[in-house]
């Protein structure tokens, strides 16, 4: 079997388990969508019940609803959400382009910047700027985002009053926008730069070791060039890897940053179905997230081969 | 050998220089940054007390200045110092007459009539036919009285003849017939209405409309007091109100109308209603502010982001009222809560459902330690009666008292020792007792301290936190022996009110007990939804009030005080025990003045 069909049939058996756990999964949780959608004081009859289960079609068996599920994604319908009263595809759409203002942003911006700072440091680790660096992003990345959006927030919005302190906008204006998603795209910046500034120095110090490295620098190269156009080159490998996985966090959010800024994210939506049994807006979610992670993968597999002669030629193909 | 000490001699000036310069350099910012917070402290000193304030603080008002690009202005207009920065903007902004309230109580989607918070913030553009007052009667809001026939089956409302929805319409009993008819078709919540009402009139003589119920409903003025009323001529093209979303504007009858749900931003903004003939509110625009955080919503507060605060079934967080407190910029409206946190026993299940046992257990309990810690003082211990002081009705039964001694002596007495001395009581069956005790996320401390007082008098408890819905799973599947759960202001009202919804057992929901299977009990509710009479409904509501001490089918544990915080240069605040300060009372006389 060639390389690429043997890939092609992995993710296609990933797929296949994606929606089969994906639906599995919300109804193993503990508690009733119905009761749920009812409400905690509100009295109703045994009949309404049903009668509102059988609407829902969650009176159905388990092997019904998953035909129904499986047939309905066939035809690109997701569902109806029971709490947000829409189109499941509707409702993600709105918030997936919220949060890949949001978080896309933040996770470009942190891995350029932990990147770069991050082949500096490795490069001359000896250095007291890159020793200032590692300690810093070292400390930022044991931080609870919690917390530091809760500083950040403190000190930039309501000490300095330099910007506001919840929504995506006040008013639907990009100068409104970016006004608002100032500080949480700089906190998630932040987190992604110390994760990708720790892996890159370490990879870059690995790497600068290298007989090619050496042999650069015999060909008289500036150090500049040795990096940049030689070293980073091998030792952004790791970070493809993290930035794959990291498509999965890109779309379901970042759950503490949203709930400090008040954002309307994907990560608090995720939140309020699981807590809401919404299974149309759970399944729909986690779908797209695992179908997007899995796409970075292929991705990421592709860069490898494009970027590493080694897996081209085959010898790294099973550490890929 | 002399090149090298040269070398070193110029690498030490260097050295030296640079340190002297960023010496200077600190210095230099140091004393920018402290003359620029002395100079704003001497131009407040008229209005406020010059702050002592720390080296960040300054730090913070110097950068402050440098990106606001009022440095030069500092000197002569005197910074604003952070407690009377509220003060100043909202004084700034007099011409826009804006009320800013900030509430965690987050919507999720904008459908008027599907989201449960979003239809709690509309009382003001779509107010319900009833009320509750200050004193938790309920009275007519929309209605201006109301009768019911002797049977307790006709209930008929007279609507107030001066309401005109926002797009200039009358508002008329046809549009009351609509909205309860349509909440009864339409949504689950409601079927009750569909389930029992018969037929239903309106009379353009007096106004009014009649409702005809298949069998007597006592409570029906009550359940009136939540449904928003909707202008039929709007609504009656929408096939299904629940699935209906809309960002508005809604049209309303209330002294504001829903002008714009922006889930986006994080916000209601509700506008005068130009066709409201009532008391004319002092603001043209209400705006609800939504925080998921809730301390994120101390510190918008404390900014001047919103005048007030406001949580349906729930106080402003005991923990964050001292540092309003010390921006002297926020009052405090403070009631005592008609929902309380209680401890339910399993009275399926032995020895729990042995009064006597239960009564052990109610003085073992440490009420005021309880009520110090959870409530920081906003709160008290609670009478044996279960239903607090702010509830109509409200009898003085017994206050709990801790008293393990006589816990241990009831207990024996009962039959409970500890035969083999393991320091574990035993129960009739000769096994040693060991408790489940099921709690919400909410009150996991409360847990603990409870299983201390039950150690104290010999018995042994398990804590099991669990999350909302398992813990709805395993009580209504009776797993469990104690449980720690609330009741919240409409669930103290429903079914026969002061409580009886969460102990009967004949019903169902999510946040019951449905435990209660004593034909004494069942009677007594049965009595009060027979009857509309106050003097009758008072003497049942006494009668449950005994039945709740002398029986305890569940320890209340504390009862708290619902606390509002607002800005004090806004007055006027109500509040009712069913929603707080959100009513229309509030919205009609909270005015400006000056502090």
């Amino acid at each position: 079997m060639s390389e690429i069909a043997r890939k092609v049939t992995r993710y296609f058996t990933s797929l296949v388990l994606i929606i089969i756990i994906n639906f599995i999964l919300p109804r193993l949780m503990p508690g009733d969508p119905v009761k749920n959608l009812i409400g905690e004081d509100a009295y109703v009859s045994e009949e309404v019940m049903e009668e509102l289960r059988a609407e829902l079609g969650l009176n159905l068996p388990f092997s019904e609803q998953f035909i129904s599920y499986t047939s309905n994604l066939l035809h690109f319908d997701l569902g109806y959400s029971y709490h947000l009263h829409a189109p499941v595809a509707e409702i993600l759409l709105n918030k997936m382009s919220w949060t890949l203002i949001f978080v896309g942003v933040s996770v470009v911006i942190g891995t350029l910047l932990g990147c770069f700072l991050g082949a500096l440091a490795g490069w001359k680790p000896e250095r007291k700027a890159s020793h200032f660096t590692s300690f810093t992003f070292v400390v930022l990345s044991c931080i609870p985002p919690y917390f530091l959006a809760l500083l950040t927030l403190y000190i930039f919005s309501f000490k300095l009053g330099l910007f506001p302190s919840k929504g995506f906008y006040d008013t639907p204006e990009i100068g409104s926008v970016l006004h608002h998603l100032f500080l949480p795209v700089c906190v998630m910046s932040v987190f992604s730069a110390s994760r990708n500034f720790l892996v890159m120095r370490g990879s870059v110090i690995q790497e600068k070791e290298q007989l090619y490295a050496l042999y650069a620098r015999a060909k008289g190269l500036y150090n500049t060039d040795i990096l940049f156009r030689h070293i980073i080159k091998n030792a952004s490998l790791p970070i493809i890897t993290l930035l794959a996985l990291d498509f999965g966090f890109l779309f379901s959010g970042a759950l503490f940053i949203e709930i400090i800024f008040s954002l309307n994210g994907m990560g608090v939506m995720i939140y309020n179905a699981i807590m809401g049994k919404d299974y149309p807006l759970l399944q729909g979610a986690f779908l797209v997230i695992a179908f997007t992670a899995l796409l970075a993968n292929m991705f990421a597999d592709l860069l490898y081969i494009l970027i590493d002669p080694r897996v081209r030629g085959g010898s790294m193909d099973e550490s890929v | 050998m002399k090149q090298i000490k040269h070398l070193m001699g110029l690498e030490l000036k260097a050295r030296l220089k640079r340190t002297i310069i960023l010496a200077i350099l600190v210095l230099t910012f140091c004393l920018t940054i402290f003359s620029s917070g002395a100079a704003g402290q001497e131009d407040t000193e008229n209005n406020q007390p010059v702050s002592d304030e720390g080296f960040f603080n300054r730090f913070i008002t110097y950068v402050k200045n440098l990106f606001s690009g009022e440095e030069g202005k500092l000197h002569s207009s005197g910074e604003i110092p952070k407690t009377g920065a509220a003060d100043i903007q909202q004084s700034a902004e007099p011409e826009q007459a804006v009320l800013k309230i900030a509430t965690p109580d987050v919507i999720k989607s904008a459908s008027l009539v599907g989201d449960t918070s979003l239809g709690i913030f509309a009382h003001l553009s779509n107010p319900p036919l009833m009320k509750m007052d200050a004193e938790g009667h309920i009275v007519g809001q929309l209605a201006e009285n109301y009768s019911v026939s002797e049977n307790n089956t006709r209930w008929t409302f007279y609507i107030r003849d001066d309401l005109y929805w926002s797009d200039g319409e009358k508002v008329t009993p046809e549009d009351v017939e609509f909205s309860i008819r349509y909440y009864g078709e339409k949504t689950p919540w409601a079927s009750w209405i569909n389930d029992t009402l018969e037929n239903s009139t309106v009379s353009d003589a007096d106004n009014s409309v009649t409702f005809k119920f298949n069998k007597p409903y006592t409570r029906v003025n009550m359940e009136f007091a939540t449904y928003d009323i909707l202008p039929a001529h709007v609504w009656k093209k929408i096939e299904n109100p629940v699935e209906y979303t809309s960002n508005g504007p809604y049209v309303g009858c209330g002294p504001y109308y829903l002008k714009l749900i922006d889930l986006n931003a994080g916000k209601l903004i509700f506008e005068k209603n130009p066709y409201w003939k009532g008391k004319m509110p002092e603001f043209e625009t209400v705006e609800i502010h939504f925080y998921s955080n809730v301390d994120v919503a101390t510190l918008a507060l404390k900014n001047g982001e919103a005048d007030s605060y406001y949580k349906y079934a729930g106080s402003y967080p005991y923990s964050g009222i001292e540092q309003l407190e010390k921006t002297g910029n926020f009052d405090f409206l403070e009631k005592t809560n008609v929902g309380l946190v209680f401890l339910a026993p399993n009275l399926k299940k032995a020895p729990f459902s042995d009064p006597k046992f239960r009564e052990a257990l109610a003085d073992s309990i440490n009420y005021e330690e309880l009520a110090r810690l959870e409530t920081l003082g906003y709160g008290e211990v609670p009478n044996s009666g279960f239903v607090p002081s702010a509830m109509e009705n409200y009898k003085e039964t017994e206050k709990l008292e801790y008293s393990p001694e006589k816990a241990r002596e009831i207990l024996k007495k009962a039959g409970y020792s500890d035969s083999n001395g393991n320091g574990i009581l035993e129960g009739k069956d000769g096994k040693d007792i060991k408790l489940e005790i099921l709690i919400r996320p909410d009150y996991a401390r409360t847990g603990e301290l409870l299983d201390e007082y039950f150690e104290q008098i010999g018995l042994s408890a398990d804590l099991k936190t669990v999350d909302s819905d398992t813990w709805i799973t395993l009580k209504d599947s009776y797993n469990y022996d104690l449980t720690v759960t609330r009741s919240t202001p409409w669930g103290m009202l429903m079914h026969s009110s002061w409580g009886s919804g969460y102990f009967d057992s004949r019903r169902t929901g999510q946040g019951v007990m449905h435990n209660l299977e004593d034909p004494a009990f069942l009677q007594l509710c049965d009595n009060i939804l027979a009857t509309t009479d106050s003097a009758e409904l008072q003497k049942y509501a006494y009668e449950l009030q005994d039945y709740y001490a002398d029986n305890l089918p569940a320890i209340p544990l504390y009862w708290s005080k619902s606390v509002t915080p607002f800005n004090r240069h806004f007055e006027g605040w109500y509040a009712d025990p069913l929603y707080g300060i959100y009513n229309l009372d509030t919205f009609t006389n909270v005015t400006k003045v000056e502090a």
